[in-house]
């Protein structure tokens, strides 16, 4: 301990000597931890926003009626096995959607914490006052689509539970409303290939710019969309809503090996976006690291000009019976004691900076919003971390050549 | 003819049999070649001869600054030759005190913190206790009213002789000087070598001395007279 002491007074002493420089270097090292810490934070905010508007905005895992094979047909059926090749047959027409769709619920709602949500989508065309346009019907049930699902809290006006108090209710964007030119409370017409035309009235409206609902797309009771596209008891898709989102593809691929049903999940349906995003990630932490190695050539410079200026106090110190292990601990001391003073203004200038980012607001459709800022310690840990590993390196190269001075040379020189 | 006569002592500080050094070179060069010498403890001893014939070479080895490329050295009966850096070192530390031509002190540290950095670094006493220590070695050198200066508000003299004080920090056996008085007038190098001569006679200790200085190689109790690299005799 006694050593620590002394050594690290005599780095403070050396540090002392050169104020100047020693301000700059410790001001490189801050400016780089503030940046550092900023960018970071920001973007591993705009990343979290990001992914979770991914995962909050659909269910979890999507299970579709899409098949992996056609089901066989009678004839084929009718011969297991056999060497029978059958052609020129008329293919049965069958039903879409998901069948022994029960047995799929019950198994997504038996993992652990999760709920499964059914739902038909079909195609109506809503029609006002000569003005059309194409909806992609989603019928849900409100009281479990809430659960696996932030639609509640994307609507500008109404709430999902109206559906189930208003016969006929529909919930669609504010885009699509803005283009029918209709209102809460409005009447629709709808209509749709299979059961002709209906009424229905707009209960809710989507806010602007929540386009992972789809601005086409609208919500209704699940009998009224079985009604509405004439598939009754008919559901082509189960959302399924997890506890740890992260499990969604092994969950997906389980559920999909045993029922054969296509099984979505969140990663796999934004795998795109995920993949921009690593890349994304390594060229900012590329240019991000960039400053922070910029600012540990302060620290070089520091610790390296010391040497340079202490190599007959060196000598000296070596005659007294310091070791060169003694003198290597100097000078990396002495770079230490930059990077903490410079990591600890860093992150005040961090902090201010974080501060000033968060405070500002943006238009985006007519809504208020601030930056995602991610505040956690561990982006303080990673920035003082990373300046603290490039700080000993920077200080100990010069260090080691401190280390190897012969004080032979250096006496006989100034002899 | 290598080698030199050997100085008579009962029980030697310092032992060097056949002690070579050469700077590497197609061919070698020899610094110093083929010494025997055996300090004892409580003499004072000089190193003459004309410049380049080895002696600060001799002295750098004594003092462990450097390594011989040939023959021994033993330290109150231990063979040095063995010693890896931080065994030598640790000897310097606890063993040997060296004092320069120019005082060498560190400019950032005041005379008490300069004479207190070998005490520290020893880790026997505390900070404090080694502070007291140093204003010791301070007031014995006459220098009580300098302790809280830096060197530079201090004359040459004084520097010299907190260079000493600093020598003295840990009580060595062995004190090494290499032209100690090369930098100073008449009146400060008599008082370093009445605080030598004190050092061998009054303190029991070896003190090893380069010197130019016929004052100062008369004042000691033997003189080695070297030239090229040899022992060329022992008054």
């Amino acid at each position: 301990m006694g050593r620590f002491v002394l050594l690290l007074d005599i780095a403070l002493k050396h540090l002392a000597m050169r104020r100047r420089q020693t301000a700059v270097a410790v001001a490189g090292v801050g400016i780089g931890v503030g940046f550092f810490l900023a960018v970071s934070a920001m973007l591993v905010g705009s990343e979290n926003d990001f992914v979770k508007t991914l995962i909050d905005a659909a269910p979890h895992i999507t299970i579709s009626d899409e098949i992996d094979r056609p089901t066989p047909q009678p004839a084929v059926q009718a011969y297991p096995g056999a060497a029978v090749e059958i052609h020129g047959y008329k293919p049965r027409t069958e039903a879409r959607g998901i069948k022994g769709w029960q047995a799929i619920l019950a198994a997504a709602d038996a993992v652990p914490g999760a709920i499964a949500s059914p739902s038909l989508t079909g195609a109506v065309t809503l029609r006002v006052g000569g003005r059309e346009q194409a909806l992609a019907v989603v019928g849900v049930d409100p009281a479990v689509y809430a659960r696996i699902s932030d639609l509640e809290s994307k609507l500008a006006f109404g709430k999902l539970r109206d559906l189930e108090t208003t016969q006929g209710g529909v919930i669609i964007s504010e885009e699509l409303a803005e283009k029918l030119g209709v209102g809460m409370g409005d009447i629709v017409g709808a209509t749709s290939a299979r059961a002709g035309t209906r009424t229905l009235r707009i209960v809710g409206l989507i806010g602007r710019g929540q386009g992972q609902f789809g601005t086409t797309s609208g919500f209704v009771l699940l009998r009224e969309a079985q009604s509405l596209t004439g598939q009754p008891f008919i559901i082509n898709n189960i959302g399924v809503r997890l506890t740890d989102p992260y499990a969604a593809e092994a969950v997906a691929d389980g559920l999909e090996a045993r029922f054969g049903y296509k099984a979505e999940s969140w990663q796999e349906r934004a795998a795109d976006f995920l993949a921009l995003l690593v890349t994304r990630n390594i060229i900012t932490y590329a240019v991000v690291s960039a400053i922070l190695l910029v600012a540990t050539f302060g620290i070089y410079s520091v610790v390296s000009n010391s040497v340079a200026d202490k190599r007959r106090d060196i000598a000296i110190m070596r005659s007294m019976g310091f070791s060169q292990g003694d003198l290597q601990g100097v000078f990396v001391m002495e770079g230490l004691i930059l990077a903490v003073i410079g990591i600890v203004a860093g992150w005040a200038l961090g902090f201010i900076m974080l501060e000033v980012l968060g405070s500002l607001s943006f238009d985006v459709g007519g809504r208020a919003r601030s930056l995602p800022i991610d505040r956690s310690l561990t982006q303080y840990f990673i920035a003082g971390g990373a300046s603290m590993l490039s700080a000993v390196i920077a200080a100990w190269l010069p260090a080691r050549k401190a280390a190897r001075v012969d004080p032979v040379d250096i006496l006989r020189g100034a002899a | 003819m290598s080698g030199g006569p050997v100085l008579a002592s009962t029980s030697p500080l310092m032992t060097v049999r056949g002690l070579t050094r050469a700077l590497p070179g197609d061919p070698p060069v020899p610094l110093v070649r083929g010494l025997d010498l055996d300090i004892a403890r409580g003499t004072f001893v000089a190193v003459v001869g004309p410049s380049g014939c080895g002696k600060s070479s001799l002295l750098y080895l004594l003092g462990l600054l450097d390594r011989p490329t040939g023959g021994s050295l033993l330290f109150d009966g231990r063979d040095t030759g063995p010693m890896d850096g931080d065994a030598r070192a640790q000897l310097r530390l606890e063993q040997f005190g060296f004092v320069f031509q120019f005082h060498f002190l560190l400019p950032e540290f005041t005379a008490a913190e300069n004479v207190a950095l070998p005490i520290r670094r020893l880790g026997r006493l505390s900070t404090a206790a080694a502070r007291t220590r140093a204003l010791e070695l301070l007031e014995a050198m006459g220098l009580a009213d300098q302790a809280n200066k830096t060197p530079d508000h201090m004359s040459g003299g004084q520097r010299q002789r907190v260079a000493i004080a600093r020598a003295l920090a840990n009580d060595p056996a062995l004190v090494l000087g290499d032209e100690p008085t090369g930098n100073l007038d008449t009146v400060n190098s008599r008082r370093v070598v009445e605080i030598f001569q004190d050092l061998a006679h009054k303190q029991g200790r070896a003190v090893v001395c380069v010197t130019h200085d016929p004052d100062v190689a008369a004042a000691a109790d033997v003189r080695v007279r070297m030239r090229d690299g040899v022992i060329e005799g022992v008054d």
